[in-house]
């Protein structure tokens, strides 16, 4: 394995609370490691499980889901 | 979301994969904390290599796509508070287990098949290839073979060979 794994994961982000959590982590400058992709969508509650399957069908090492 | 992490687990790929976490909007610190913590637990897991699962993965999508699925999670509510005509309930935990049957059944359903795709072949073949145990693949392949999804195409030696029907 090699030493400079980055892992790459799928954030799954609702609009109106993780998103926004992201967002404020962001405006008030607080690290936290650039592994993650977001992706924004309008409820947690829309996350599919073909969704997960899809993201590591993709080549995604984790997947998050967050709202 | 708990059927998904049951198949993960069951596929080899490890529920560790998934994660599942409540941020409010006023919580940039603890959402930038969940992040930390879930990186060093995939960077302790290591790169997942999606080519080595691509049967299971098939598999999954098919068997979280199948209407029987679809209509039992769709129906949790129905299922385990209203009851049906005859007030007749399930409680949290049969829901769990007839979910978990049912997604396991249809998970090896779908192994089965994806195995066929590329060729036709028997029990031992597919038991083989999709690492089931043979009296399961036989179970599944009746079951497919019922739903006319597989069929019977010939016989190599003694042993019976099935294929995907449609392909």
């Amino acid at each position: 394995m090699n030493d400079e794994f980055q892992p790459r994961i799928i954030a799954f982000l609702c609009n109106w609370c993780a998103y926004a959590g992201a967002d404020l982590a962001g405006v008030s400058r607080i690290q936290y490691p650039p592994t993650i992709r977001v992706v924004r969508i309008l409820c947690s509650g829309r996350v599919d499980p073909l969704y997960v399957v899809k993201g590591l069908q993709s080549g995604f090492d984790g997947v998050l889901v967050s709202g | 979301m708990a059927v998904v992490r049951y198949l993960m687990e069951l596929s080899g790929i490890g529920a560790d994969r998934l994660c599942l976490r409540w941020v409010s909007a006023a919580e940039g610190a603890r959402f930038a904390a969940y992040v930390q913590e879930y990186s060093e637990q995939i960077l302790r897991l290591g790169p997942f290599l999606p080519d080595d699962f691509a049967l299971p993965l098939a598999a999954m999508d098919k068997a979280l796509g199948s209407p029987r699925l679809r209509w039992l999670m769709g129906m949790e509510i129905k299922i385990t508070e209203k009851g049906n005509i005859y007030g007749e309930k399930l409680d949290e935990q049969a829901y769990r287990q007839l979910l978990n049957d049912a997604a396991r059944e249809e998970y090896e359903k779908a192994l089965v098949l994806a195995a066929l795709r590329t060729r036709p072949g028997t029990v031992r073949d597919i038991a083989l290839e999709t690492g089931l145990p043979v009296y399961t693949v036989s179970c599944r392949l009746n079951e497919l073979e019922r739903s006319r999804e597989a069929e019977l195409c010939g016989y190599r030696a003694t042993s019976p060979e099935f294929r995907h029907v449609g392909l």
